[in-house]
Parts: C-alpha cells; sequence; structure tokens
C-alpha cells in the first residue's frame, strides 16, 4: 500500500514570542515493511537554523531556530510512503513466561534491544492497579503473540476512546482507573501493564489511513496523529505493532513514525517559547491511498 | 600530589608547642574532657581506642582543648560561628514545619575529624584506583557498553536506568574523560576499615561547604592547624581551577558554573565556589545554543562559552531533549554536547554511576576495566533484580539497609537531599512493596556500623556517628584527592541516623601531615599579571542588579514617606488631604498604611530588595547581602515583639542601615558594568519616586504642609535653608527637588548621573547611532535643564515620572531581554 501523508500542525500564541526553538518528530521513519520515497517538512516563518539528525531510536529529528518575533507556528509534513508488513505467525511466539525470560536476559544494547523497553520510563510507570489487570489478562503458558493480540482486543471493549477525556498530562493512573482516553492513553496503558508482566512494549506514533476501504469500518483517531505499541516476540520475530485502540495487529493500515519509550520520547513537538497565557493549537492529518489497493501475497 | 605520601618513611615526631602539652594530658586522658567518653560497644572510635587511650594523631587536640578552660573554648568556637554568620553561609532545608522551605544558617560541630597522615595516603590511593574505575565505567556506558553485551552486568542496570540518557548514548566516542570531578562516601567500619558507602558523580556537593569550613575552624584553632601541619586544601582547587580553564581552547570568554538557581538547597555553594574560583556563575536561561557554539546572554551580546561546571541535574539541561517540563535548562544543550560544542564536567548522564546496584558488582567491574582488586571496599550490596540476591534479602531484612537500586528521577523526594550521607535503617512501606512487585529496583545493603568521633555536646566530648565525604579532580594526568573533606556528624547516637535535613551537622576534616605546607592561595598569579577589566554581566545578572538598585531605593523611599506619616500623625495633625496623598503614594509602592501595619509593608520592600541580591551573591561582597539580610531580621523580630507603635524609631534604624549597604556599595564594589546597573536602578527609582511625590503635592491648591514634606522626603531642609533663605514657596522647593543639578536627591541630579552611566555601558558609544534608551534619557536631560520652575506643572511633573518608567523599560529591552536577534530600532512609544 502507498500513501500520501499529510500532518499540519499550527500553534496560535498569545503574544509574539522570538528566539524559539523547537524538536520535530514528524517524518516517517525507513523501517523493514514501511519505506519512504519522499519526506518534506515545511516551517512559518521560515527558520533560522534547521538541522537534521537521527536520536537514539533511530527517529528523524527535524533541530529548529526561529529568531525573529512571531505570533503563530506552522509545521507541514508531506510524505509518500509504501507499506507492505508481512502478517505475523502470532501462535509460533515463546510463552509470554520463556519470553520474559529472554527480555530480561537480552544483551542487546542496540535501539532495538529489548532492555530499553523493560523498565519504568517518564510516562508509562509501573503502577500496582495496571499490572494486576495485565496479570488477570495475561496468561503466562499463553503464546505471547497471540496472547498479547487478546489482550489488545480485550483493551479496546473495555476502554472508551473519548477525545477530550484527557489530556497530554493526564498521568496514566487517571486514564485506567476512568477506563477512558485517546490513543495515547491506550497506548501507554498497555506498555505499562506488558512492561509489568515482563513483556518489552515501546511507544509508536504515527499516522492511519483516514479513508477506510469500502466495507470496512472507519478506524478510532484517524484524523489526528495516532499511537500504538511495539512489543518485542522474542529474537527471532523482533518487534510487532499492536492497536489497542483498535484491538488490531499492526499491518498496512499504519504508517510509522517515531518509536520510543513512551510519548516523551517521540512527541511530535517539543518546544521551548516564553509567552504567558494559553496557546492555540490545531492539528490535522491525512492519509490518502494512491491508486488501487494491491492485495498482498 | 599523585600518591607519594604513601611511599615516605614514617615521620619522625618533633617537638612542637603541642605535643608538649601533650605528655600531661596523656597520663589522665580521661580528666576533664573526656570523662564520660564512652564509644558504643564494637565501634570503631576516631580519637580513642580499644583501651581507652587517646590515638597518637588526636593527642594533640585533645591536650590543647584540655588545656583551654570553657570560656576560651566558646569563644573560638563562636569566632568560628561568627565567620559563618558573616559570610552568610547557608543551606535550604526542604519541608519545613510552616514555611514549606527555609534557608538555615550552616551548622559547623567542634573538634574536627583528624585523619593521620599514612592512614589517608592508604585512602587517597585507594580513592584515586576508584576514581579510575568509574571514569571507564561511564565511558563504557556511553561508549561501546561492552559491560552488558560481554555479560559483566545485567542488561537492566544500563536499560532501565533513569541515568542513562539516550541523547549522549555515544557521547563517550570522543575519549576525553566524562568526569573530572566526583565525591565518595565513606563510613568506617568496626573493624577500622574505610568503606564506600555511595558515588557521587551528578553535581557533587559539599566541596565548598568544606572550604568554608576549614575558613571557619581556622579562626578557631588557627595555632593547632599550624602546629599540626595540617594539610591545605587550596591547591586541590587550584589545580581543578587550572585545569578547567585549559579545557577551553581560547574561543570561551571563562569557565562556567551552570547552576539550577537560589531555590536550589546547596546554591550558596555555587554562587561560593564561582566567586572563589573566578567563575561565572550561570543558570540554564543565562545560555543559549547558536549555531554549532553555547553562547552566554551578556548585557554585551552573545558571548561563547566552552567549559560549564555543571551543578544542575541533567535530565533538567536541556527541555527539548530531556526533561521536557524542565523550565531551568538550556533548549538544544544536549544536541550542543554532541556537536563537541561544549565541555560538561561532569558529563549530562554521568549520574548512572550513582546507581547504587552497580555496588553489587564491584570486583566484577574492577577485574573487567582495570584488572586488578579494588583496594577500597565497598558496602555490601545485593541487587534484588537476580532471585539469590532477592531471597537472601527478604530473609534477613533486620540487618539490612533497603534502598532504590537506581538513581532517583527529579519527581521524587529522594532527590532533593544532596547533602545526605549514609544509610537508613528502616524502609519505607513503598520500598517493600517493590521488593514484592519490582524486585529489581531495590537493594539490600549491609548496614555498616559507623564509626564515632568527638563533638562537643553541652561542653563535653562526646561520641556521634561520622561519614565522610571526599572529593578528587582529574588532570591532565591522573586523579588527585582534596585532602580533607566534608565530615557529617548525627545528631544523636544511631549510628545510621547521619543526615543534614533532620539536624545533623558537618564537621572540618583535617589530615595531618609531617612538613608546613608552602601556603598556596588561589590569588596568587602564576606568571605575571595583565589587569583586565571584567567580561560583561550575563544579562540576568544585571536585571537583578538593576532591581537590586531599584527595590534598594524603593525600600528607602518607602521607609522615609513612613517616617514622614507617622511623625505627622504623632505631632497630632489631624488626618487631612497630605496624609491622603502620601497613604496613597505609599500604597503605590507596596505599603499599604490604611490596610495594616507598615512595618509589614516595608517588611516586604525589604525582602524583595535581600531575594534580589540574594539571586546575585556572587555579584557583590558577603557583607551587603549581610545588611540586607540584617534589616529583614531587625524588621520581623520587631513584628515579632509586636512593637511597631515606635515607627519612626525604626524607620531610623531601618535608614541606616540603608545607607550602610549604599555606603558599602559605593565604597567596595568594583565600579564597571555591573555596578553601572545597580546605580541606574537607584537613580531612575529615586528620580520616579521623587517626581510622583512631588506631582501629588504641587498640585494648583497642594495640601497644608505639602511643601516641608517634599523637602523633608527628599532629605534636604538644610540644603533648602541654605540656599534660600526665603520662607517656603512653590517654586524654590521646586526648583530644589526637581530642577537643581547639583542637589543629590534632585531629579535633575538622578536623570543626569543615569545619562552618564547609561554612556559607559556595552555598545552605547558615543558616535554610533543612539539607542532609544540613550535618546529618551538625553531629551529628558534637555527637558529638565530648561524647565522655568515658574510654570513648571503637577502635570509636567507626572510626565517626568511617565518618562522615567518608559526609560526603564528601553533599558530593560536594551540589555536584559538577551535575544541574539539584531538590536534593531525599537518604536518609542511616544
Amino acid at each position: 500500500m502507498i500513501y500520501d501523508v499529510t500532518l499540519n500542525i499550527a500553534y496560535d500564541y498569545p503574544a509574539a514570542v522570538k528566539d524559539a526553538r523547537h524538536v520535530l518528530r514528524v517524518r516517517p521513519r525507513e523501517l523493514d515493511g514501511q519505506s519512504v520515497r519522499t519526506a518534506r517538512v515545511t516551517v512559518a516563518p521560515h527558520p533560522d537554523e534547521a538541522g537534521r539528525e537521527l536520536d537514539f531510536f533511530g527517529n528523524a529529528l527535524d533541530q529548529l531556530l526561529i529568531l525573529p518575533e512571531h505570533e503563530a507556528l506552522s509545521v507541514a509534513m508531506r510524505a509518500r510512503v509504501e507499506v507492505r508488513r508481512a502478517l505475523p505467525d502470532l501462535e509460533a511466539t515463546p510463552t509470554i513466561a520463556d519470553l520474559a525470560a529472554a527480555a530480561a536476559a537480552d544483551r542487546e544494547t542496540g535501539p532495538t534491544g529489548p532492555m530499553h523497553f523493560l523498565g519504568d520510563s517518564r510516562i508509562a510507570r509501573r503502577i500496582d492497579a495496571v499490572s494486576a489487570y495485565a496479570r488477570e489478562l495475561i496468561d503466562p503458558a499463553a503464546p505471547a503473540g497471540e496472547a498479547v493480540l487478546a489482550f489488545a482486543s480485550r483493551m479496546k471493549a473495555d476502554f472508551t476512546f473519548a477525545p477530550g477525556a484527557t489530556t497530554v498530562d493526564t498521568p496514566l493512573q487517571e486514564a485506567f482507573a476512568k477506563r477512558e482516553g485517546v490513543c495515547q492513553d491506550f497506548a501507554h496503558v498497555m506498555i505499562a501493564a506488558l512492561r509489568g508482566v515482563g513483556v518489552p512494549a515501546a511507544y509508536v506514533s504515527g499516522f492511519l489511513r483516514t479513508s477506510p476501504p469500502p466495507g470496512r469500518p472507519r478506524l478510532e483517531g484517524a484524523d489526528a496523529m495516532h499511537a500504538w505499541v511495539d512489543v518485542w516476540l522474542g529474537p527471532d520475530m523482533g518487534w510487532q505493532g499492536f492497536d489497542p485502540t483498535n484491538g488490531v495487529t499492526v499491518l498496512d493500515d499504519h504508517v510509522v513514525v517515531a518509536i520510543g519509550r513512551d510519548y516523551s520520547d517521540v512527541a511530535p513537538i517539543d518546544g521551548v517559547v516564553l509567552t504567558a497565557g494559553p496557546q492555540k493549537t490545531s492539528h490535522s492529518v491525512d492519509v490518502v491511498p494512491v491508486g488501487e489497493r494491491v492485495r498482498k501475497a | 600530589m599523585m600518591r607519594p605520601l604513601a611511599l615516605e618513611p614514617a615521620p619522625v615526631p618533633r617537638p612542637s608547642t603541642a605535643d608538649a602539652t601533650l605528655a600531661a594530658a596523656d597520663e589522665r586522658p580521661a580528666a576533664g574532657l573526656l570523662r564520660g567518653y564512652r564509644p558504643p560497644a564494637g565501634v570503631f572510635d576516631e580519637a580513642v581506642d580499644a583501651d581507652g587511650a587517646v590515638r597518637p594523631h588526636y593527642r594533640a587536640l585533645i591536650a590543647a582543648l584540655a588545656a583551654m578552660d570553657e570560656p576560651e573554648r566558646e569563644r573560638r568556637f563562636s569566632s568560628a560561628g561568627q565567620y559563618l554568620r558573616e559570610a552568610g553561609v547557608y543551606y535550604r532545608i526542604y519541608g519545613g514545619a510552616e514555611r514549606g522551605e527555609d534557608a538555615r544558617a550552616w551548622p559547623l560541630a567542634q573538634p574536627p575529624l583528624i585523619i593521620a597522615q599514612r592512614e589517608w595516603a592508604e585512602l587517597a590511593a585507594g580513592l584515586e584506583q576508584r576514581a579510575q574505575l568509574l571514569e571507564k565505567l561511564l565511558g563504557d556506558f556511553y561508549g561501546e557498553r561492552r559491560l552488558i553485551s560481554d555479560g559483566v552486568l545485567p542488561p537492566a542496570l544500563l536499560g532501565r536506568n533513569p541515568e542513562f540518557l539516550r541523547p549522549l548514548a555515544d557521547q563517550a566516542a570522543s575519549g576525553s574523560p566524562l568526569i573530572r570531578f566526583i565525591a565518595v562516601d565513606l563510613g568506617r567500619g568496626p573493624d577500622g576499615r574505610w568503606w564506600v558507602l555511595g558515588d557521587r558523580t551528578q553535581a557533587p556537593s559539599g566541596s565548598g561547604f568544606a572550604l568554608e569550613n576549614r575558613v571557619a575552624t581556622s579562626r578557631a584553632f588557627p595555632d593547632l592547624i599550624r602546629d599540626l601541619k595540617i594539610q591545605r586544601l587550596a591547591g586541590f582547587f587550584q589545580r581543578f581551577r587550572e585545569t578547567l580553564n585549559a579545557l577551553d581552547d581560547g574561543r570561551g570568554a571563562r569557565v562556567g558554573v551552570l547552576s539550577p538557581g537560589p531555590h536550589n538547597e546547596t546554591y550558596f555553594e555555587h554562587a561560593y565556589l564561582a566567586r572563589y574560583l573566578g567563575f561565572l556563575l550561570l543558570e540554564g536561561g543565562d545560555l543559549a545554543v547558536h549555531g554549532s557554539s553555547v553562547v552566554v546572554k551578556t548585557v554585551d551580546g552573545a558571548k561563547p562559552i566552552r567549559v560549564l561546571w555543571r551543578r544542575l541535574d541533567a535530565d533538567f539541561a536541556d527541555p527539548l531533549e530531556l526533561h521536557a517540563r524542565s523550565r531551568i535548562g538550556t533548549p538544544g544543550l544536549a544536541r550542543a554536547v554532541r556537536a563537541g560544542a561544549v565541555e560538561m564536567v561532569n558529563a549530562l548522564g554521568s549520574g548512572i554511576l550513582e546507581t547504587r546496584a552497580l555496588l553489587a558488582f564491584q570486583p566484577a567491574l574492577a577485574r573487567a576495566l582495570l584488572g586488578e582488586e579494588l583496594r577500597l571496599p565497598t558496602v555490601a550490596t545485593w541487587w534484588c533484580g537476580q532471585e539469590a540476591e532477592r531471597d537472601y534479602v527478604s530473609k534477613h531484612l533486620e540487618r539490612l539497609s533497603i534502598a532504590r537500586a537506581f538513581p532517583q528521577t527529579v519527581e521524587e523526594e529522594e532527590h532533593r537531599r544532596p547533602l545526605d550521607l549514609g544509610m537508613r535503617r528502616a524502609p519505607s512501606d513503598r520500598l517493600l512493596d517493590d521488593l514484592a512487585n519490582d524486585p529489581a529496583s531495590v537493594v539490600g545493603q549491609e548496614l555498616v556500623g559507623l564509626s564515632t568521633a568527638p563533638m562537643f555536646v553541652d561542653g563535653r566530648l562526646e561520641p556521634r556517628p561520622v561519614t565522610l565525604r571526599v572529593y578528587l579532580a582529574r588532570h591532565a594526568n591522573g586523579w588527585s584527592v582534596m585532602p580533607g573533606g566534608f565530615a557529617r556528624v548525627a545528631s544523636s547516637t544511631d549510628p545510621l541516623a547521619v543526615t543534614m535535613q533532620s539536624g545533623g551537622r558537618s564537621v572540618d576534616v583535617w589530615v595531618t601531615s609531617d612538613r608546613p605546607e608552602r601556603p598556596v592561595s588561589l590569588l596568587e598569579a602564576t606568571s605575571g599579571f595583565a589587569r583586565r577589566l571584567p567580561s560583561a554581566p550575563p544579562a540576568r545578572a544585571a536585571d537583578n542588579l538593576f532591581w537590586l538598585g531599584r527595590y534598594v531605593e524603593r525600600a528607602e523611599a518607602a521607609t522615609r514617606l513612613v517616617r514622614l506619616h507617622a511623625a505627622r500623625l504623632a505631632e497630632g495633625e489631624r488626618r487631612g488631604a497630605l496624609e491622603a496623598e502620601v497613604g496613597e503614594l505609599l500604597a503605590g509602592i507596596g505599603v499599604d498604611a490604611a490596610l495594616g501595619d507598615p512595618a509589614e509593608g516595608l517588611l516586604r520592600r525589604v525582602r524583595a530588595a535581600f531575594e534580589t541580591a540574594s539571586r546575585i551573591r556572587d555579584r557583590f561582597s558577603p557583607d551587603g547581602w549581610r545588611v540586607l539580610r540584617e534589616l529583614v531580621d531587625l524588621i520581623e523580630r520587631r513584628l515579632e515583639r509586636d512593637e511597631t507603635d515606635d515607627l519612626p524609631g525604626l524607620a531610623s534604624e531601618v535608614l541606616i542601615r540603608l545607607s550602610g549597604f549604599t555606603g558599602l556599595v559605593r565604597e567596595n564594589m568594583y565600579q564597571f558594568t555591573g555596578w553601572r546597573f545597580l546605580q541606574a536602578g537607584r537613580l531612575l527609582e529615586r528620580g520616579q519616586l521623587t517626581a510622583r511625590l512631588a506631582a501629588a503635592l504641587t498640585r494648583d491648591e497642594p495640601p497644608e504642609g505639602a511643601l516641608e514634606a517634599l523637602l523633608e522626603f527628599a532629605d534636604s531642609r538644610i540644603t533648602y535653608r541654605r540656599r534660600y533663605s526665603v520662607t517656603l514657596s512653590r517654586e524654590t522647593v521646586i526648583d530644589l527637588i526637581v530642577l537643581d543639578p547639583l542637589n543629590p536627591r534632585s531629579i535633575a541630579f538622578q536623570v543626569n548621573g543615569f545619562k552618564t552611566l547609561l554612556d559607559e555601558l556595552p555598545g552605547m558609544r558615543r558616535g554610533e547611532t543612539p539607542a532609544a534608551v540613550s535618546r529618551r534619557a538625553a531629551r529628558l536631560q534637555v527637558r529638565l535643564a530648561t524647565a522655568d520652575p515658574a510654570e513648571l506643572s503637577h502635570l509636567f511633573l507626572a510626565r517626568v515620572a511617565a518618562d522615567l518608567g518608559d526609560i526603564s523599560d528601553l533599558l530593560g529591552e536594551q540589555f536584559f531581554s538577551a535575544a541574539p536577534t539584531a538590536r534593531g530600532e525599537r518604536p518609542e512609544a511616544e
């Protein structure tokens, strides 16, 4: 599947700001099963400095500096991305117990090493209630792939997708207690739950196709940037995506932008501006398939 | 000073005055001072051996103390205490009963902890080896990470470590040491051996306090320090300063101390060390990243800086790539570090070495990294991420201290105790819960029964548990140890409860020597000298100096008005129009006499000045700061005793102290850019307040007594009588208070003085296009010089007051906003 992806982010400041520094994490990543044909980022006002780097996890960073006074900031990202992921055999995975043991012993120190995704991170922290929820739902003797997919579907059933119920700052406990939130909350709850039973889990930010194929339901969270979870399924299978908001494995509807331990590693835009009062932000996403859908063999 | 001392022959005892008195004391060691001195059973005592005999290196001290009568001891101790008070040594304490956060005077106890030279040499050798181990360990974490991939360390120690900073994961590639100044916490066990309790590598505190302890203690015991040939600390710092200066490749102006700011527990120390070492005291907001360099935002534009001694926790250092919520960091700093633009001492991420779980793998680490055994043992530690260890810890809870395996993140309470040494006996419920549910986050550590050292309690020596923090610095060719340290004594005899927050105290640490040391002072120039002007102050410091000037002047004006107000009421004058005008003016500067005790308003004004001064303690003398603190104390005491009915008396005392501050600033402060901002603040504030008062009191029908009040406020009665031997007239009073360029209280005098200062500020050179602030000030000068007192209305005066407000704003825009944008023309708000 080939998509044309458009992301627009806009900030309106209550008073003019200057000397603003930002980091953007908005460009789709090059990955197995995902190749980026073109990606272009435009920023207004025009940055005085702009640099591109890859972070520890291999995500693309755009570093910006805007010196003159400005009252608004807009970021546009346009990309054409081809996504062809293989259907994973979730049955052929180690048991949860074996997986946890393998993960704890794994010595890969690079960005794909499970060691980075087992402990508390800034937002996704171990919480007793969440760990209990995971222990109740996840059978240590079950094949990990199946158990994780079942957990993701169960989350979709137990939790209400409720835009506006939470904000970026809502603590994980609160979203979990209310059993509602947006894709970010779903992803953080699932990450905390899996790590609580020793399964390495990563936060993925990205895009979801906006227009469903004929006869299929519209997916939740498609009009904004989306978030889901990558789960390590052992040294053989490696990382596989699961989307707890929609209760599915990640196949060709998802376009990966950035992978990290939780939202704080992959926030699409971070920045420091000195300004008083609330700022207005808006953001919109379009993910449109190019041409005809080609059925994968 | 590598480690030659260990190889020297035993020192030959030489007679000295201290030794002469020793024999007598030695015969009856328990007499007097040591009567009843009984260390707990099974504990090593620093001063007395198992048989109760005074150890040789303590004999001179005990003898000398015994030879003093109690008043003399008291006198000596209080001279140390007086030094600390005068120097304004303090630390912040969190969670105080009512105030939440409070600055406490420094709790120095006596006598010092003494360590004999031979023992110290052995300890130092062990510490140097430890520093090498830590340096290599950090190099591996931020380099190849072989210790993990080869299986020397479990993966979780890196993977779930909050101090492993991924944005800097490869920073060791440059090969330069990532740590250059560290501390090691030590305790001495019952067998007499020193044990490592923990490593401090993030931003080790206490070395500045150790220096101050030494200065204070030398006031108390100058003779003993000389006779015992106590090793000096200055050489260590001198070398460290030279090392940091050498790291600067010449592009940077100076070395900076990067501080979290005045709310930090050890801010005093940051300011003290910056002043002592001649470094620039900086906060995150003073810095910016431009292109590939880090710059200091100064009043003279952006100046590059290459070396930062970091006292700010790494997570706060860069809101873009580290903690996004940090408001005290510098956006882009992590990227600048990656680009090699700035040398961080210690590197961002060096806090990973403070991970307690690492103490469970010491022998393996030493073999892997150094190929040798550790000379200095570390406290026995079990990391509960391993099954056997967890079982052991769970079964022996009563014998162990349970603690966090990983460094605490900024949100956690334990994080805010930089001066805590030692261990805790009772684990919290949270820790026990984690031991059951997340064992990898917990370690068990053997409870070390700390040694005791003698400490004066109610005039007698008592044994108190002691811990020792020792400092090491990395020089071009290796590590060296500060010959001394920061020792903490517990307030109780519980050998585990050594913490500053709960009433512990600190003592100086003396390392003896067998030969006198040549005094080294940081003031000595090594090779000639060139007189250099100080570099431009950071914009924030200049801003604070300017506001300090304004606040001090405002406090003075408020005090004069309160005195005026109170005196007239006391003389039985009715509350009339004049009182109303003065009351309104007072309310305008935050002293609302109608609403409450005016003394409370004065306190607020004086506090504003004191707090501003506290933010820039590195920039002026401790005396000036102390005067302001005494002022706060003075008014607080009055309010507590509820003796505020004597307002004129209080006002006079406040005025005398404020003039003391002014005098100190005028006589003692180096009269360069920083001083100019302080003066500019005073002049603008005085001009503006005088203009406002004059406008209020010279309306068409001024209230009764208005002209006298104006003269009184401007302290110009005598001048008036001398210059105009006539009765008061509106015209002559206005002439003197507003226009007379020779009256140091007139508005014209303030404006002229301000303009002169302004012309000396960076970027204000003659011949260049004048900045907006300069043009406005010049125009006001002319207006005042050409005004006719007869035609001068209160509207004119109100306009002058508004002009001075605008000039203050323009000055701020010109110098304090410090954005790197070109300083273009700004629209004039007229």
